[in-house]
C-alpha cells in the first residue's frame, strides 16, 4: 500500500532546533504536514486530540520522556498501533533494547543523515 | 587540677601527719601503704595528662593544618567566581551555538525556497546566503575560546580539591543517590556517549530487520557481542 504522504507526522523534542532539521528533512522527503511537540506530555495530549500516521520522537526529554511516551502509548488501546521512530542520542545497547521491547518500531542514533530517516521511515511505513 | 598537683597536695598532706610522731603501729602502715599509693597515682596522673596533652596538641595542629588547607582552596573564589562565571560561559555557548545553527538554517531554507526558473535572482540569493552562513560559521572560533577557559577553571578546580583531599587523606565515601540520579537511571536517561554513538546504527539496524515484536534473546545477544 502506498504511503499517504500527507499523513499527520508528530515530532516530538524539546530542542527547537532539532524540530527545525527533522521538519526540513521531512519536507525535503515530502512530507509537509508535520506538528510538533515538546515533551512526552504534551505528545500524549495532542495525540489523543488528533490522529498522527507516525511520531517521531527524541527520548531525553522534560517532564516526560520519549521512552515514558512511547510506553503510554502503546498502552493506550486507540493509540497503541501508531507507528513511532525513536530519535535520540541515548545509544546505549540498554536504551536500544528497552525501547525495542516497549515497541518502538525503529530506532535512530543522533546524529544521523536524511538517507537514515528516509530509510527508516521506510521501514516502518513502506516504500514511498 | 592537673592530676599530678593533686597527688603532690595529698602526699604533702601525709608527710604531716607522718610528722605528728604517731605511736599506733597500724596507723604508721596505712600511712606507708597511703604514701606508696600517692607515688603511684602521681606517676599514673602524670602520664594521663602528658598523653591527654599530645593529643589535644594534635588535634588542634590537625584542625589549623585542615583551615590551611580550606583557605588555600580558596572555596569563597570559586563558588563566587569562578563557577559563575563558568556557568556564563558555558550559557554564551549555548546561545552561540543555537544563533548560528538558527541563522544558518534560515539562510539554507531560503535558498531551498528560491525559485531555480528566475537564474539571476536564484544567484543573488544563493551567493548572498551562502556569505551569510560563512559568517554564521565563525561561531565555532568563539566557543572554542570559551570551551578552553571552563577547561581552565575544571582544572583550576580539580588540582586545589585534589591536593586537598591527599593532604587530608581524604577517602571517597559512596555518595547518597539524588531523586534526580534515580530518575536518570530509572528512565535509562544516559546521555550523548563520548567518541560517538555507544551502539552503532548498523548494529541496531540489525535489530530491528528481525521483524517486530519483542527484541529476541539472539538479537539481544548480537548487540552486546
Amino acid at each position: 500500500m502506498a504511503v499517504d504522504m500527507s499523513m499527520p507526522i508528530l515530532v516530538v523534542d524539546d530542542y527547537q532546533t532539532m524540530v527545525r532539521i527533522i521538519r526540513n528533512l521531512l519536507k525535503q522527503l515530502g512530507f509537509e504536514n508535520v506538528d510538533e511537540a515538546a515533551d512526552g506530555q504534551a505528545a500524549l495530549a495532542k495525540m489523543k486530540a488528533a490522529k498522527f500516521g507516525l511520531v517521531i520522537s527524541d527520548w531525553n526529554m522534560e517532564p516526560m520522556t520519549g521512552f515514558e511516551l512511547l510506553k503510554e502509548v502503546r498502552a493506550d488501546e486507540t493509540l497503541k498501533t501508531t507507528p513511532f521512530i525513536m530519535v535520540t542520542a541515548e545509544s546505549k545497547t540498554e536504551n536500544v533494547v528497552a525501547a525495542k521491547k516497549a515497541g518502538v518500531n525503529n530506532y535512530i542514533v543522533k546524529p544521523f543523515n536524511a538517507q537514515t530517516l528516509k530509510a527508516k521511515m521506510a521501514a516502518v511505513l513502506g516504500d514511498f | 587540677m592537673p592530676a599530678a598537683d593533686v597527688a603532690i597536695q595529698i602526699k604533702s598532706a601525709l608527710h604531716e601527719l607522718q610528722k605528728t610522731n604517731l605511736k599506733d603501729p597500724s596507723l604508721g602502715e596505712v600511712l606507708d601503704l597511703a604514701q606508696r599509693l600517692t607515688d603511684a597515682m602521681q606517676a599514673f596522673f602524670g602520664s594521663l595528662d602528658r598523653s591527654v596533652y599530645s593529643e589535644l596538641r594534635y588535634i588542634a595542629q590537625y584542625i589549623q593544618r585542615t583551615r590551611d588547607e580550606i583557605s588555600e582552596l580558596r572555596p569563597n573564589d570559586i563558588r563566587e567566581a569562578r563557577i559563575p562565571s563558568a556557568g556564563a560561559e558555558l550559557e554564551a555557548i549555548v546561545k552561540h551555538t543555537e544563533d548560528a545553527t538558527n541563522t544558518i538554517m534560515a539562510c539554507a531554507e531560503k535558498i531551498l525556497s528560491c525559485d531555480p526558473n528566475k537564474p539571476e535572482e536564484y544567484t543573488e540569493a544563493v551567493q548572498a546566503h551562502t556569505m551569510l552562513i560563512f559568517e554564521a560559521c565563525s561561531f565555532q572560533d568563539i566557543t572554542g575560546q570559551r570551551v578552553r577557559k571552563v577547561v581552565d577553571t575544571l582544572k583550576h578546580i580539580e588540582s586545589r580539591v585534589g591536593r586537598f583531599a591527599q593532604v587530608m587523606g581524604v577517602n571517597d565515601a559512596p555518595p547518597p543517590e539524588t531523586p534526580e540520579e534515580k530518575r536518570k537511571r530509572d528512565l535509562l536517561l544516559n546521555g550523548p556517549a563520548l567518541g560517538g554513538p555507544e551502539t552503532a546504527q548498523d548494529d541496531i539496524d540489525a535489530l530491528f530487520a528481525s521483524g517486530g515484536g519483542p527484541a529476541s534473546q539472539d538479537d539481544i545477544d548480537a548487540l552486546f557481542n
